[in-house]
């Protein structure tokens, strides 16, 4: 149990960079405009989306700890 | 080893099931009129139906036994794969989704040949089949495994016999009848797999002092109960390599490239309802699945940690799901949890069969047909198609059989077809820059150096992030980010090097005209006002003039202009679109609270005298 937080930091550091190229590349492009309000509401649920999992992950990280 | 022989109600209650599915099959057939409808369903479904119907084509019957696998020898963290898809979304839902919508892109080799050139959808054409038709094959060879000791039949011959099962009610079927079985089956999967979590727990809580959740959680060791792998060890289960080849690779194959969910999203009655079920999969189905396919698994290992001898200790990798559920559960409800699997195995197969059809129909035999052909005959041509693929897949079977496990085939067979055409796809749309020579580069020259790769897995070494290289066996996983990297390199290169593709040639197909998707849909600017949706009654039109015809008042509700597009529902929400259909706005009359329909709308919709519709502007 040394394991444990570096596929984390990996997973949501690697990840967190695709989230973010795309999300600067849809709102650039014009593909995403908060301007429109179905649009705003669309960009909260990809952010919740994106801690809801790192969220979840860091639970189970913390439970497992904990009952050692 | 001899294991879950079963009991003659079992067998009793896994041929009721198939003999179930294929009826319910064929009933949805009737909604099938075109080769539109056949292979995408009409453009009409609401998208908690189109989300519910991705559930059985996700959870494909080899998860259950490829997870359970895993979960038995790693626990929790068995549910990676299920947990690294969000990444893409934003590309997905505002990228790819308008682009295959919006432009009417029917397959991913249509896409190569409006983005690229000919020969580019040739190449990817055969990709993708190989790809497909491999993946049906390894569907049945994991039902087959799974049933051939139930009922006692060789191997083979199990294979042959899903195969014509599952092609009654394909052949009658289509796309609307693919979506209306997998949705009974997604329900009915959540509900087995569930139960399976819930009897064990059960069995947990009878032989062990805890009780509840806490006889499955304490039973499991501090390792088991995290989420992610080691970091880069062992080589056949690690954090790193599982998350290039399948959070990587596998989110773009997944989202990008999978023709099934691709006429899934095709079906959706508009870009926004796609956006939605998208949402809905990733944060509330994708969880439950996971537990769905794995804890057949995680209860094993807490049952071995906990009562050593009740599950045989030479178990073979993929008997953990059978030889578990035959431990915990009772002659019957074992049948019922094994036709359950029969269900995933059919959904999976049917979507790629489906999806393989409209690849031959559209890509093969339209573009190479000398003369134009009625929609009976390409609809007939899809049917024989459909039971060509099959035949196909089937001689297929042994050679998947030849590896160690299912995991093996499936992780072995992901890693080597996926990565030219996740790169290909991906640069076309978010690289405008990328050409048809740099495309057909990454198809010929990246995979040139992935056989390169394969036997030379040295070469793979600088990027294997410390995994240990086992001699005459290469790396399972980590060979994806190699792959990528070699395709996306010679695409790249050869692309800065070669005349750009013009604006006019790429409209519409790359991101950087999302904002004009609409517009190029519709054919005209679209109107953006927002408003009401109305509920009306509805009679027939005697001319049969094109669009369909509301009152001033309701258009005005509406916030609609003659010509913009209309979506026309029955009233009742709980038919998810089953009955609806698109049209546009005719010049308005004087009666309120009426729609007049013409005969195509009828037709299409199916609408029901005396029953309400429901009616929108679209965009």
């Amino acid at each position: 149990m040394d394991r444990v937080w570096l596929p984390f930091i990996y997973l949501y550091g690697v990840g967190g960079i695709i989230f973010t190229v795309g999300l600067i590349l849809i709102l650039r492009t014009k593909a995403l405009r908060p301007s429109y309000e179905r649009h705003r509401k669309w960009l909260w649920v990809l952010f919740y989306g994106f801690f809801f999992w790192a969220g979840l992950h860091a639970t189970f990280i913390f439970l497992a700890l904990g009952s050692r | 080893m001899d294991l879950a022989i079963g009991t003659s109600l079992d067998r009793i209650i896994i041929i009721g099931y198939f003999a179930l599915v294929m009826g319910f099959g064929a009933y949805f057939g009737r909604y099938s009129k075109t080769t539109t409808d056949y292979f995408f369903g009409g453009r009409r479904f609401a998208w908690w139906l189109i989300a519910i119907s991705i559930v059985a084509t996700g959870v494909g019957s080899h998860s259950f036994l490829k997870y359970s696998t895993k979960a038995y020898q790693y626990g929790l963290s068995s549910t990676m794969t299920y947990m690294n898809d969000w990444f893409f979304v934003p590309l997905f839902m505002f990228g790819w989704l308008p682009i295959i919508y919006y432009m009417r892109i029917r397959s991913i080799p249509e896409y190569f040949e409006r983005r690229f050139s000919a020969n580019a959808r040739y190449l990817a054409t055969f990709m993708t089949l190989i790809f497909m038709i491999g993946y049906i094959a390894i569907q049945f060879l994991t039902l087959a495994t799974a049933l051939y000791r139930i009922f006692g039949i060789p191997l083979m011959m199990t294979v042959v016999i899903i195969a014509i099962a599952t092609t009654i009610y394909m052949h009658f079927g289509g796309q609307t009848s693919v979506i209306f079985t997998d949705l009974i089956q997604g329900f009915i999967l959540i509900f087995a797999g569930l139960l399976l979590f819930y009897l064990g727990i059960q069995f947990l809580g009878v032989n062990t002092p805890f009780s509840g959740l806490q006889a499955f959680w304490m039973n499991l060791s501090p390792e088991q109960k995290l989420p992610l792998a080691h970091f880069n060890k062992p080589p056949d289960f690690n954090f790193v390599g599982i998350f290039w080849q399948d959070g990587i690779a596998g989110s773009v194959g997944f989202l990008f490239l999978n023709q099934g969910l691709i006429m899934r999203f095709m079906a959706a009655r508009s870009v926004n309802d796609g956006r939605k079920a998208v949402a809905f999969n990733a944060l509330v189905i994708l969880p439950i699945s996971a537990i769905v396919v794995s804890n057949a698994g995680w209860i094993g290992r807490a049952i071995a940690n906990a009562v050593p001898g009740t599950l045989p200790v030479d178990m073979a990798s993929n008997d953990v799901f059978v030889a578990v559920t035959n431990v915990i559960s009772s002659p019957g409800v074992f049948g019922f949890i094994i036709a359950a699997l029969c269900a995933a195995l059919m959904s999976t197969s049917d979507t790629l069969v489906n999806a393989s059809s409209a690849i031959i129909v559209n890509d093969i035999y339209k573009p190479l047909s000398k003369k134009k052909r009625s929609d009976k005959e390409q609809l007939e041509f899809a049917r024989w198609t459909s039971l060509g693929v099959k035949v196909i897949a089937v001689i297929m079977v042994p050679f998947f059989n030849t590896f160690d496990s299912i995991y093996e085939a499936n992780g072995w067979f992901h890693s080597t077809f996926t990565p030219p055409l996740a790169v290909g796809v991906f640069l076309g749309i978010f690289w405008k820059r990328f050409t048809t020579a740099g495309i057909i580069a990454t198809f010929v020259g990246g995979a040139f150096l992935m056989v390169l790769g394969q036997f030379y897995p040295q070469l793979i070494s600088p990027f294997a992030h410390g995994i240990e290289l086992r001699p005459d066996r290469g790396y399972s996983y980590i060979g994806a980010l190699y792959n990528i990297i070699v395709c996306a390199g010679v695409g790249i290169i050869v692309s800065l090097f070669t005349k750009p593709e013009s604006d006019k040639k790429l409209k519409g197909l790359t991101i950087f005209d999302a904002a004009k998707l609409k517009g190029i849909y519709k054919g005209s600017a679209p109107n953006e006002a927002i408003g009401e949706k109305i509920i009306v009654d509805w009679k027939t039109n005697k001319d049969d003039q094109d669009g369909i015809r509301f009152s001033k008042n309701d258009m005005d509700r509406m916030k609609a202009n003659p010509g913009d597009l209309v979506y026309i529902q029955d009233a009742r929400w709980w038919l998810g679109g089953l009955k609806s259909a698109h049209s546009i706005f005719a010049l308005p009359h004087n009666e309120d609270g009426v729609v007049y329909l013409n005969s195509s709308e009828l037709d299409h919709g199916q609408f029901l005298s005396g029953m309400q519709i429901k009616a929108e502007k679209e965009m």
